[in-house]
């Protein structure tokens, strides 16, 4: 019975595939890049339980058990950045992921047109500018006779130098993070919104709700399962792009390690400047990953309980 | 049939692009064609021609910085076309950045990528002994075969390089001894702004060089805000500041080239000496008393040249001596800011400081900067080619050839001196012939002379030329045993001392010195100082390096 289920199952999958076999065959250039820009190169993983070996390549590599993960573990400057890339990424995602929201609601309820247009247009356009360049444009504007310092000893304070600053380093790279993103980051937010039926909005406004009542009724209601899908996206992502690596790499130096330096930034100095093993720094890739799993799944749980549809 | 039609193109279309990002995919470096991921098969012999050693005509793939458009004139260049064709080679170039060459690199040395020959400066570094313990490079034949290179090999720290009696690679050398450091860290200041203040003498002290930097600061005679001393790169600030009491400290940045001194009966890294703390509160104090630039832990090179020449910073530290000097702050800015207006008369380099132990000290490093490695794949014939090639660019024909290029035609011997001939500018003539003559050496000594051109303010030259003279007779290079530096124990080989790093982390910090430099030692010691200690001296006993 099982077996002629499944065999059903099968003729009606090839079925459908055949049925729609344009979708499909549009479908694959996706898929081939996946397979190969991202399944592919997963044999390197085995990396992490090797010592790389130039001779030998990825494959032929000596295996070595789990000593990577054991000298992970008394590695007293890879627990700092570990610690500083959940501490960055966390305070991150909320500082900077209710923003694009209220930027959206604040923008939709524009009533002129233009002045919405005007509005998205300057605050996306920094999110197409590297890191590099902005840095630039960061470290001039904090150097000791940037504006910033200008402005300050205009008005009687004495000049700092904030992105060398343990204290106020953090801070600087949320808010340059919101500067940057506010604006894209609030378009799927807008195009959330535009999807509302406007006779949702004039039917409340006949029955009398206010500007409040009708952001609260309609307009949240209407976005939530949006934030929510983000929400669990954002979270999967935290230790990847929460700590952003091309940010922190053109903002740092040696001073602020303590509280700058992201597993990321770890890994490109030990692999590139101090030369360690490519094993070593595999395994603390893998473990970034294995974190951000249990952080997706966590996410899609919570998601899921407080009623909202998942990932999956 | 018009949706027929569609349907055919949407499919044409999608397996188009599906190919063409297969084919994207599948193209690698054309350099190394046929190479797999493991260099261990070596290229088979090809039939060799006794006669005539260079019948063969042979592709040799460089990596080199910038070398797509230094060879962009290659094919205009009769003296390189010249000498190409005498050992019959073309030249395949493989382009690398100054920033990204170390990470490219690494990257073709770990996919069996690498070109035939590659610049790097990698000497000391966990990689570099990997490269030599996996064959990814190739040893250096016997160089009997090639007197030129095998006299360039009996410098003792380009000798000291030989792993199990091999050499593994061709350091650029830049100084026939090490006294010559001194012109790679130099330190310049504004003498015009300095007189302005109220200063009649150069300094000889610390004291008098912060006393000066106090006064044009203070002063601030431009009303631009003018601060301290500045530096063109981080990682330059070891080689000043470690000067006060602790120049074997002095490091070139790369964290695998700290020098060893004994101290208490034991060897131990000189940044880890007990003159460390009073070299790093002198540096503080200038910090504190805005004697330096407190936008110097981001600094860059171009940056630091705009702050100084146009008077912003009362002070720079540069590399690359006087012909740093000459090109990026005179030539580039100077004449430019201030034509017109003698440079000579208004900066000045400043001399080497007495310091705390009435000595004057300078920067010590190698007598080389960056080395040639070649590919571990590459045939022995290729390799014989190379070091030809080699040998020949380091015999003095080929060192006149690329310096002053060809004898009755551009220069003519006057008794010892070799003269001009012509107004044409010889990198006009031969715009590859540095090129090649840096593939090999920098001999950057070779420019401190009057009658080599390459710094091109005759003012500027002949300062070079007494400065180095001078440092020649009055400085003190302190003893150490540079066999320790290169020294290979387990943990040394991981062991990283970026102490440019620690530097600016006493500077900018706010808590006292003794305390924040107890912090990195105690770091420091974690990643197993006191091991590495123990294993080098261990090591050093059973060798019997003292």
């Amino acid at each position: 019975m099982a077996k002629m289920t499944n065999q059903v199952h099968k003729r009606s999958l090839w079925r459908t595939i055949l049925q729609y076999k344009y979708f499909y065959i549009m479908v694959l250039p996706l898929l081939a890049w996946y397979a190969i820009f991202s399944y592919a190169p997963m044999y390197g993983v085995t990396l992490a339980f090797k010592t790389f070996d130039y001779r030998e390549g990825i494959l032929g590599s000596p295996w070595i058990g789990l000593e990577h993960f054991r000298t992970m573990m008394t590695d007293l400057e890879l627990r700092r950045a570990f610690f500083n890339t959940i501490m960055i990424s966390l305070v991150k995602l909320v500082t900077h992921f209710p923003t694009p929201i209220i930027l959206a609601i604040v923008l939709y309820e524009f009533s002129r047109v233009v002045a919405r247009r005007v509005f998205q247009t300057i605050l996306t356009f920094p999110h197409f500018i590297s890191w590099v360049v902005l840095s630039g444009i960061i470290v001039n504007l904090m150097s000791r006779d940037g504006i910033m310092n200008q402005l300050i000893v205009m008005f009687g304070g004495e000049a700092i130098s904030p992105l060398v600053d343990e204290n106020s380093f953090r801070p600087i790279l949320y808010i340059t993070h919101i500067w940057r993103e506010i604006g894209w980051d609030s378009i799927i937010y807008l195009a959330a919104l535009a999807g509302i039926n406007p006779e949702l909005y004039e039917a409340a406004e006949m029955d009398g709700a206010n500007r409040f009542k009708r952001l609260l009724h309609i307009a949240w209601p209407g976005i939530k399962s949006t934030v929510a899908i983000l929400l669990i996206l954002h979270v999967g992502q935290l230790m990847s792009q929460g700590a952003s690596f091309d940010q922190i790499f053109n903002l740092y130096s040696s001073p602020v390690y303590s509280v700058a330096d992201t597993i990321d930034t770890f890994i490109y100095r030990t692999s590139f400047t101090t030369g360690g093993d490519f094993g070593y720094t595999t395994a603390v890739g893998i473990m970034k990953s294995f974190i951000s799993l249990v952080l997706l799944v966590v996410a899609n749980t919570i998601v899921k309980k407080l009623g909202e549809e998942g990932l999956y | 049939m018009k949706v027929k039609k569609g349907k055919l193109i949407t499919l044409i279309s999608c397996t188009a692009l599906l190919a063409s990002m297969l084919a994207g995919c599948g193209s690698g470096n054309s350099s190394n064609e046929g190479s797999g991921n493991t260099p261990k098969n070596p290229e088979t012999n090809t039939s060799t021609n006794v006669d005539d050693p260079y019948k063969e005509p042979m592709e040799i793939s460089i990596a080199s910085w910038d070398i797509d458009s230094e060879l962009s004139k290659l094919a205009s260049d009769p003296l390189a076309q010249e000498m190409l064709k005498k050992f019959n080679i073309t030249i395949k170039p493989v382009n690398t950045t100054w920033d990204d060459y170390a990470q490219k690199i690494q990257m073709w040395a770990s996919s069996g990528q690498l070109p035939d020959i590659f610049a790097i400066d990698a000497i000391g570094t966990q990689y570099q002994r990997k490269w030599i313990e996996q064959g990814v490079v190739k040893a250096l034949p016997d160089l009997a075969k090639y007197p030129n290179l095998e006299e360039f090999f009996k410098a003792p720290d380009i000798e000291g390089l030989a792993v199990d009696g091999k050499q593994y690679t061709v350091p650029r050398r830049m100084f026939p001894s090490v006294d010559w450091s001194a012109l790679d860290r130099t330190v310049l200041y504004r003498w015009d702004l300095a007189q302005k203040a109220g200063i009649t003498k150069e300094p000889e002290t610390w004291d008098e060089f912060k006393a000066m930097l106090d006064a044009i600061v203070k002063q601030d005679s431009e009303g631009k805000k003018i601060t301290g001393l500045t530096a063109a790169q981080v990682k330059m600030i070891g080689g000043f500041f470690w000067l006060y009491g602790n120049p074997l400290a002095t490091s070139d940045g790369s964290g695998s080239d700290y020098k060893w001194i004994e101290e208490d009966g034991k060897l131990i890294p000189a940044v880890f000496s007990k003159n460390a703390l009073p070299a790093l509160q002198n540096m503080r104090e200038m910090y504190e008393n805005k004697l330096i630039d407190p936008d110097i832990a981001l600094t860059k090179p171009d940056v630091s040249y705009d702050k100084f020449v146009s008077g912003k910073a009362a002070a720079v530290l540069i590399g690359g001596g006087f012909i740093n000097f000459d090109g990026n702050v005179n030539t580039k800015r100077w004449e430019k800011a201030y034509p017109g207006v003698d440079i000579t008369d208004n900066v000045k380099v400043l001399k080497p400081l007495v310091g705390p132990d009435g000595e004057r000290h300078h920067a010590i490093f190698k007598t080389y900067w960056s080395e040639s490695y070649f590919n571990g794949q590459i045939s022995d014939e290729k390799m014989d080619r190379i070091m030809a090639l080699y040998d020949y660019i380091l015999s003095p024909e080929g060192n006149d050839l690329l310096t002053y290029g060809k004898l009755d035609e551009d220069y003519k011997i006057e008794g010892d001196k070799k003269v001009a001939i012509g107004d044409r500018p010889l990198h006009e003539k031969y715009p590859t012939r540095n090129f090649f003559k840096n593939l090999v050496s920098y001999e950057t000594s070779d420019t401190y002379d009057m009658s080599n051109p390459s710094i091109t303010n005759e003012k500027i030259r002949k300062e070079g030329v007494e400065y180095i003279d001078w440092i020649l007779k009055n400085t003190k290079v302190p003893n150490y045993d540079i066999r320790l530096t290169y020294m290979s124990t387990p943990t040394k080989d991981k062991f990283n001392v970026l102490d440019h790093d620690d530097l600016l982390k006493v500077m900018l910090s706010k808590e006292p010195v003794d305390k924040v430099w107890e912090g990195i030692m105690k770091d420091y010691k974690a990643k197993g100082l006191d091991k590495m200690i123990e294993e080098v001296n261990a090591k050093a006993a059973e060798e019997g390096i003292k």
